[in-house]
């Protein structure tokens, strides 16, 4: 048969197009080879700034005290979502027009500080000139270490978060009489108070699991301290009996009607949330984030966004996670750096991007800020909020604990996610989830964990 | 139906068999031979193929790394992460959930869209606010759905209040929290979302039905169902295979609603190839093994479309 | 379809239908009551002062347009070259075009992000505009290629015969017998390009090129999700969408292939 003259267009066509893609895919790979970034003028520059946190409104706050002591460096900050962050940002750091400053958090979750610290700048030199040679024990040692990849500072840390508290609704608790419960018997018992009276009782997202650790790490601490810690370090190992123990009083949680029913479909945000706020729960187990809600304007803020018409503002205390196992070891707290500013190897403007970073995160002036933000701890040792100048719901009772909470928080050293990577986090996550839903057994679920873990490079840790 | 020109009898009596859309290439055409096509498919054709097969191959490539996606050192591994896909279980139950899920939501899709359209057709009341209710679903991004409809779902949500309203408190369960009821939910706002599309194309394809031949079956006494089953349904064939194509893809791709509103969960109950990708590609930062992931997903979907689409094809 | 000459179908016909669609209002009232919660109208308010929104509109619609028109001019020259003329090994063609579709979007992101730096696209509409092309064009083809076989192939013998070439065929026959599916590829790739999320977000950085679908980025953060205001964003967001759907609506109607042969 004749070759037709559309035979031979086809064969051409074909390959025509793949060589095309071909090259198009060799060139873009040859191309971005990655020219490392200049200094540029440490005083005065216009730079960009990407974080999935905080709040446009809170940045600019930052940004205009910072602006007071470097009128000429101006700052543009461009919040991503959450859950968008990575993916906009690996892109944008593989390229010559990335962001000069950007968030980085520990451990496996967002903007994780191990994945991008290879694209950040050294900042111990800065650090050590802003704060003199004996910096590390000006800041925060959760800060410095969670942040710290080797020797290389890969990010200033801005604030610190800590969980291990639970928070309740001190009106709710005083409208029925109770007390915040101290044992799992006390927690029980109020429970079903609450809940004789039609008001829910603890709500938790157990469908997002990274908060399930926080309780199950604070059930383990409460059985004996450190072993959790120290499993992330697989010196002991996940079937130890204490792990087991928490899996248990964690899966009795469920039985006993603490947690709420269909707990295993709630989100911890927004649902969760949103339910603490607009007063259909008494508790819920947040971290000392929760602090921005004990003004009047953060509270009617979030209890407007839960959807409750005409707020009004309740008066939310961090307890300490009851003693559920009866140890008297009560009161751990543990966290990491909630995020540090980390500055592009490629920017050409280095120098005054480590001069917003290091401001930020080390001078008096940028730290006072994040205090009185109230949603992160201050980096810097010796920092409080400006209590004065905050307009609390009920100061009499909360000023108190909060400040009680932040001096506990400081001097804690207990890692919370910073040294858990995200296979692990998953693998413990998956833990929560079967011993919740009953397809595995405290027992089961502890040895999946174990022999997940142990497969991971450095048992999973960090 | 009787007319003085040949070529419109002619025309009327084909009909039918044009309307069920052929798809094969014809062997020898009568008529006078026909243009060349390959001008007109070019620009549309290298446009996608250009922009897209340099995807194809970038993530072909990268699934043979073990990489995070930044380090500026990947591991080469060559087969290594296909064979581990297959060695995974949370991947086979993707395949399990994404059959389910495919033929539930394309049969239950394809009956309330083929029966709203017929419907629709036909002269009814307020028929623009029925059009309007049943496809603003696709215009609302899942984003904002999914809190919603987590909501309405929940243990204390309005879905379980109307089910006790009616008498059916009995069927009250936590539909979100529990595996076995978990993905049927996330099936169901699928079906909510998606029948709009579905009602669109059916309705279009449907103004190529030519009355009279609906009008002349109904004077020889068909009823309603009748003329749905034995005359519209065969006429809009083409738009059924196209949508069982598109369905089969779109059920291996689906991402937004069982990732906003489950997370996979409980359990990976409701972890589909989409969300797999998702979690292995961007929080756990296996760059390679997602690009795995990836190709496969193109293997399956290019199967099961061509699965489809020849089975429509032989047809005619 | 179906008769509606004697009251009792007429009547039996709109309630099926009420029954049918009541499901599908549900969440839409949800969703509306949702976006009025706590601060009630205010939210859109808020939502409106945040400033953005027209900007945001604005380049939503620029980005929604240009890729309407390519993909509807690529699509109509491609179905009817696909289903009325003649290619040699067409459906490798076609099956190519279609594994275009199957790849999800995270995973065309690097890619895509290598290839708009490299030709200067970063942050303009293009980066964006023509990868939502190319991703929506074998979904087109394929509907509206469907849809050309089903116009008679007499038609076109019949303009042949009279001595009509390719180009006025295409001109005057299919492009005014396509407008059902012409109007429904317009909607649904108005819809894919108005509520991308990703592409926006990896390629466009300033508000000056942001599209609609950031809005709701404005009130999601680290330890609050706002989501009163999301959904009024959310709502905001679909209005033109809906009034797209609307204005297209009368194209849908008109069966012109029975009235094209007399």
């Amino acid at each position: 048969m004749r070759k037709s003259p559309n035979l031979r267009r086809r064969r051409r066509v074909i390959p025509a197009i793949s060589i095309a893609s071909f090259l198009a895919f060799v060139l873009a790979a040859c191309g971005g080879g990655s020219t490392s970034g200049g200094a540029g003028s440490a005083t005065s520059a216009n730079i960009t700034w990407w974080g999935w946190t905080p709040t446009t409104q809170v940045a600019e706050q930052y940004i205009k005290a910072f602006n007071v002591k470097y009128p000429n460096i101006h700052v543009t900050y461009k919040m991503l979502t959450i859950a968008g962050y990575n993916a906009a940002l690996r892109p944008a750091l593989a390229s010559t027009v990335g962001p000069d400053v950007f968030d980085v958090a520990p451990g496996g979750a967002n903007g994780s500080v191990e994945t991008y610290s290879p694209d950040a700048v050294n900042l111990a030199p800065a650090v050590e000139k802003a704060l003199g040679s004996d910096w590390q024990s000006k800041l925060s040692p959760i800060g410095v270490s969670s942040l710290m990849i080797g020797q290389k500072l890969a990010a200033v840390s801005v604030g610190a978060v800590y969980s291990g508290t639970v928070w309740i609704n001190e009106n709710l608790f005083s409208q029925y009489h109770l007390s915040p419960p101290t044992t799992l018997a006390q927690w029980t018992s109020d429970c079903a108070t609450f809940k004789a009276h039609g008001i829910g009782c603890f709500v938790q997202g157990v469908g997002q699991t990274a908060f399930n650790e926080d309780t199950l790490q604070a059930i383990s601490d409460n059985i004996q301290p450190g072993v959790w810690a120290k499993a992330i370090q697989g010196q002991v190992p996940w079937t130890s009996p204490v792990i087991v123990k928490a899996l248990t009083i964690w899966k009795e949680m469920f039985s006993d009607g603490i947690m709420e029913k269909g707990a295993l479909g709630v989100q911890q945000y927004p649902d969760a949330n949103n339910d603490f706020m607009s007063g259909k729960y008494a508790m819920v187990m947040m971290g000392t984030w929760y602090m921005q809600y004990d003004t009047q304007a953060g509270m009617s803020a979030a209890i407007s966004a839960a959807g409750v018409a005409s707020p009004k503002n309740f008066t939310a205390l961090p307890i300490a996670f009851p003693d559920v196992a009866g140890t008297g070891h009560t009161g751990a707290l543990y966290g990491d750096s909630d995020y540090g500013l980390a500055v592009n190897a490629k920017s050409s403007n280095q120098a005054a991007a480590t001069t917003f970073a290091v401001w930020l995160g080390t001078s008096t002036a940028g730290q006072e800020q994040v205090a009185n933000a109230l949603d992160d701890i201050a980096a810097l040792k010796g920092i409080e909020p400006n209590w004065s100048n905050i307009s609390l719901v009920n100061s009499g009772t909360q000023q108190a604990a909060l400040s009680k909470l932040i001096t506990n928080a400081v001097s804690s050293s207990e890692p919370r996610l910073g040294t858990v990577t995200p296979n692990l986090q998953l693998a413990i996550g998956v833990a929560s989830t079967t011993v919740a839903s009953g397809s595995a057994t405290p027992a089961q679920a502890a040895a999946a964990l174990q022999a997940a873990a142990a497969k991971m490079p450095n048992h999973g840790a960090v | 139906m009787t007319s003085t020109e040949a070529g419109t009898t002619v025309s009327i009596t084909r009909q039918p068999n044009a309307a069920a859309g052929r798809a094969a290439p014809k062997g020898r055409r009568r008529g006078p031979r026909r243009p060349p096509g390959l001008p007109w498919i070019l620009p549309a054709f290298i446009f996608v193929v250009g922009f897209v097969y340099y995807c194809i191959g970038y993530t072909g490539y990268i699934s043979t790394l073990n990489w995070d996606g930044v380090s500026p050192n990947p591991q080469h591994v060559g087969w290594a992460n296909y064979v581990q896909l297959f060695h995974d279980p949370v991947f086979w139950d993707t395949i399990r959930h994404t059959v389910l899920f495919f033929v539930v939501t394309f049969t239950v899709q394809t009956a309330i869209g083929f029966t709203f359209a017929a419907l629709l057709h036909s002269k009814v009341k307020l028929a623009n606010l029925y059009k309007v209710i049943i496809f603003v679903p696709v215009v609302l991004a899942p984003a904002t759905m999914a809190p919603i409809f987590r909501q309405i779902f929940s243990a204390t949500g309005q879905f379980n209040t109307i089910l006790g309203d009616i008498g059916l408190g009995s069927l009250e369960h936590p539909w979100l929290a529990q595996s076995s009821t978990a993905l049927p939910v996330i099936m169901a706002i699928t079906i909510w979302e998606w029948t709009g599309v579905t009602f669109i194309l059916y309705f279009a394809a449907m103004t190529q039905i030519d009355k009279e031949i609906v009008e002349a079956a109904r004077i020889d006494g068909a009823n309603g169902l009748r003329v749905l089953t034995r005359i519209v349904w065969p006429s809009v064939r083409g738009t059924t295979i196209a949508l069982a194509m598109l369905s089969v893809i779109g059920a291996l791709k689906t991402f937004d609603v069982p990732y906003l509103v489950t997370l996979g969960g409980p359990n990976y109950a409701t972890e589909f190839l989409g969300t797999f990708i998702y979690r292995v590609s961007i929080p756990q930062a296996e760059v390679g093994y997602g690009a795995a992931l990836s190709i496969m997903l193109l293997i399956l979907s290019l199967a099961g479309a061509l699965a489809f689409g020849l089975r429509g094809m032989r047809r005619n | 379809m179906f008769e509606t000459m004697r009251l009792r179908s007429k009547i039996i016909l709109q309630v099926i239908l009420t029954i049918m669609v009541l499901p599908f209002l549900f969440p839409l009232i949800a969703m509306v009551q949702e976006s009025l919660a706590g601060q009630g109208w205010d939210n859109y308010k808020v939502v409106w002062d945040t400033g953005v929104v027209p900007q945001f509109f604005r380049n939503s619609a620029i980005i929604a347009a240009g890729v309407i028109i390519i993909v509807y001019c690529l699509t109509m020259l491609a179905a009817f070259g696909f289903s009325k003329l003649h290619i040699r090994g067409r459906e490798i063609y076609f099956w190519m075009m279609l594994a275009a579709l199957t790849l999800p979007e995270v995973v065309l992101l690097t890619p895509l992000f290598s290839t708009a730096i490299h030709l200067g696209l970063y942050n303009t509409y293009f980066a964006v505009m023509l990868p939502l092309a190319a991703l929506q064009i074998p979904f087109a083809v394929l509907l509206t290629r469907n849809f050309v076989n089903g116009i008679p192939d007499e038609l076109f013998d019949a303009a042949r015969v009279d001595g009509a070439n390719a180009v006025t065929i295409f001109w005057r026959i299919i492009l005014p017998l396509t407008r059902p599916i012409a109007a429904a590829i317009v909607i649904l790739t108005l819809i894919g390009a108005w509520n991308d999320y990703l592409l926006p977000l990896v390629f466009l950085q300033t508000p000056a090129t942001q599209t609609i679908t950031l809005l709701p980025s404005f009130f999601v953060s680290e330890f609050s999700d706002d989501q009163t205001k999301v959904v009024a964003s959310a709502v905001i967001t679909a209005i033109p969408e809906i009034i797209a759907y609307l204005c297209l609506q009368r194209l849908f109607e008109r069966g012109l292939t029975a009235g094209a042969l007399k």
